[in-house]
């Protein structure tokens, strides 16, 4: 399949060399989960990917095209934060609608894609509401819809689920599975919930402690190998976790 | 849900009110009504202005400047918010400024603006202008320095113009701030701009109050003081209350 983004030995220091050096390309329809320690530069990397932080070596490629933090490009970057960062004076519609408005799309068109989306993320009968009077699930949807409705060329997330409960953030993995299916988009999405990336990622991506390079890059197309999976990348972590803790003694 | 006008009166207040209307009876009937005019006499006096008509010709005197001098206060600010928004270094400024008009007396304005602009209007709006001008400024800067960045990042993701992350973004969350601003700066601009009034105009508030006072009509100084209050409960409750409720209708 093509490749549709492509991470080149990017690099990354703030005031300590927080990536070493990461690779991988993504092909097109991906859902690649970025795993790794606390603190390995997992936001930090999905930030670069997204142009939100420039790489301080290296570079990313979407479709061909750099991208370069504060430099204009072509392509169309969906982001869900780990907060649903919706506006809370808008209705739900209006937050999906307010990110269409840079696109070249009629007022009619605008309306018929936020009601698209909002539908797809379950959210059918909610659209007038604000955020604040919805549950954090039916948040982070909301701002799922609205990084979809762009029909973004990738779509970025971090540890979207995170601020869930347990059963509100299995109903979202399953969504998000399905939203992925439904969809097609090429999905870049960071966890450090090891049992959550083997449930919905095709691709998983592990980093090492900081100064992190990648540990393991498996491909999850084998459902048998599961429960095996979740067990080595449980090992893995811990050695991680560890070898940062002990790399920089407190 | 909405409650009557009834269960709104605070009963305790109202008991208090009227012990204070019981022991201003005794004091005023101790003292002589020069002193203190009974209870009866400043409703008489307030029936009185309103018989003439005297009442809406200075309350609207006094209105109008405020109007003047707080409006030309609320436009400066926001252009003062905006240049604190967009540069760094006018923040700074701004934030000085502001300091240093906040720690500046009343009275020094009131005594620059006769020199400045002799007997006239344009004194009293000066003195509110300039002493409104602080509160108003910085309760809008605080609320531009509280546009959350996540907000204006997830704008730069999506690429909102400049003018699409302003309206969306910078407006809304800035306006609660505005709205604060102007309830304290109108009640501040009611107070001021009457002392304002005591000094060479001849109408308004002040003035009358003043010129009151010469006369030896002592109850009409209360009748006055009546209606300020009254002004200033009023726009409190008809004008604030009613915008931050419009304005918070998402909360």
């Amino acid at each position: 399949m093509a490749v549709k983004l492509a991470v080149d030995e990017v690099g990354k220091d703030f005031l300590l060399r927080v990536i070493e050096r990461v690779s991988f390309t993504v092909d097109a329809g991906d859902f690649v989960c970025l795993l790794g320690p606390n603190g390995c530069g997992k936001t930090t990397l999905l930030r670069i990917i997204g142009g939100l932080e420039p790489a301080s070596r290296g570079g990313v490629t979407l479709d061909g095209e750099p991208i370069v933090a504060g430099r204009a490009h072509a392509r169309k970057v969906g982001v869900v934060f780990q907060e649903d960062r919706l506006l809370p004076w808008k209705t739900l519609r209006d937050n999906v609608a307010l990110v269409l408005g840079p696109l070249a799309l009629s007022p009619a068109e605008r309306a018929a894609r936020a009601q698209r989306y909002l539908t797809l993320v379950g959210l059918a009968g909610f659209e007038d509401y604000h955020p604040g009077r919805v549950s954090g699930g039916m948040r982070q949807r909301a701002a799922i819809a609205r990084a979809l409705a762009i029909e973004p060329d990738v779509l970025l997330m971090d540890e979207p689920f995170g601020a869930l409960d347990a059963q509100n953030r299995r109903i979202m993995q399953r969504e998000i599975r399905r939203i992925w299916r439904d969809t097609g988009r090429t999905i870049v999405f960071v966890t450090h919930a090891i049992e959550e990336a083997v449930e919905i990622g095709t691709t998983l991506v592990m980093l090492s402690a900081r100064p992190s390079t990648i540990r393991a890059l498996i491909r999850n197309d084998d459902p048998g190998r599961r429960a095996k999976l979740v067990d080595d990348l449980n090992t893995m972590i811990m050695e991680e976790v560890e070898r940062q803790q002990g790399a920089h003694p407190a | 849900m909405k409650r009557g006008w009834a269960e709104r009166v605070h009963a305790p207040t109202v008991a208090l009110g009227v012990v204070v209307l019981v022991v201003w009876s005794l004091v005023s009937w101790t003292y002589g009504a020069y002193v203190l005019p009974s209870p009866r006499h400043v409703v008489i006096g307030f029936v009185e202005i309103l018989r003439s008509g005297e009442i809406w010709t200075h309350t609207a005197a006094s209105l109008s400047r405020i109007l003047v001098g707080f409006g030309g206060a609320v436009v400066v600010s926001l252009l003062l918010a905006l240049a604190a928004f967009v540069s760094r270094t006018a923040r700074g400024v701004v934030h000085d400024v502001v300091a240093i008009l906040n720690a500046t007396s009343v009275f020094v304005w009131i005594v620059i603006s006769i020199i400045w602009f002799g007997l006239s209007s344009w004194a009293p709006i000066f003195t509110t202008f300039m002493i409104t001008l602080p509160v108003v400024a910085s309760n809008l800067v605080e609320g531009v320095q509280s546009v959350d960045r996540r907000l204006l990042e997830m704008g730069d993701v999506y690429r909102l113009s400049g003018r699409q992350k302003f309206t969306a973004i910078v407006v809304p969350s800035t306006v609660p701030y505005l709205v604060a601003g102007m309830k304290v700066g109108f009640g501040l601009a009611l107070k001021v701009s009457v002392v304002a009034e005591i000094f060479g105009v001849t109408s308004g508030i002040g003035y009358i109050m003043n010129y009151s006072r010469e006369i030896l009509a002592t109850q009409m100084v209360f009748v006055w003081a009546l209606v300020m209050v009254l002004v200033m409960l009023a726009t409190d409750k008809l004008v604030f209350d009613t915008l931050s409720r419009r304005l918070g209708a998402w909360r």
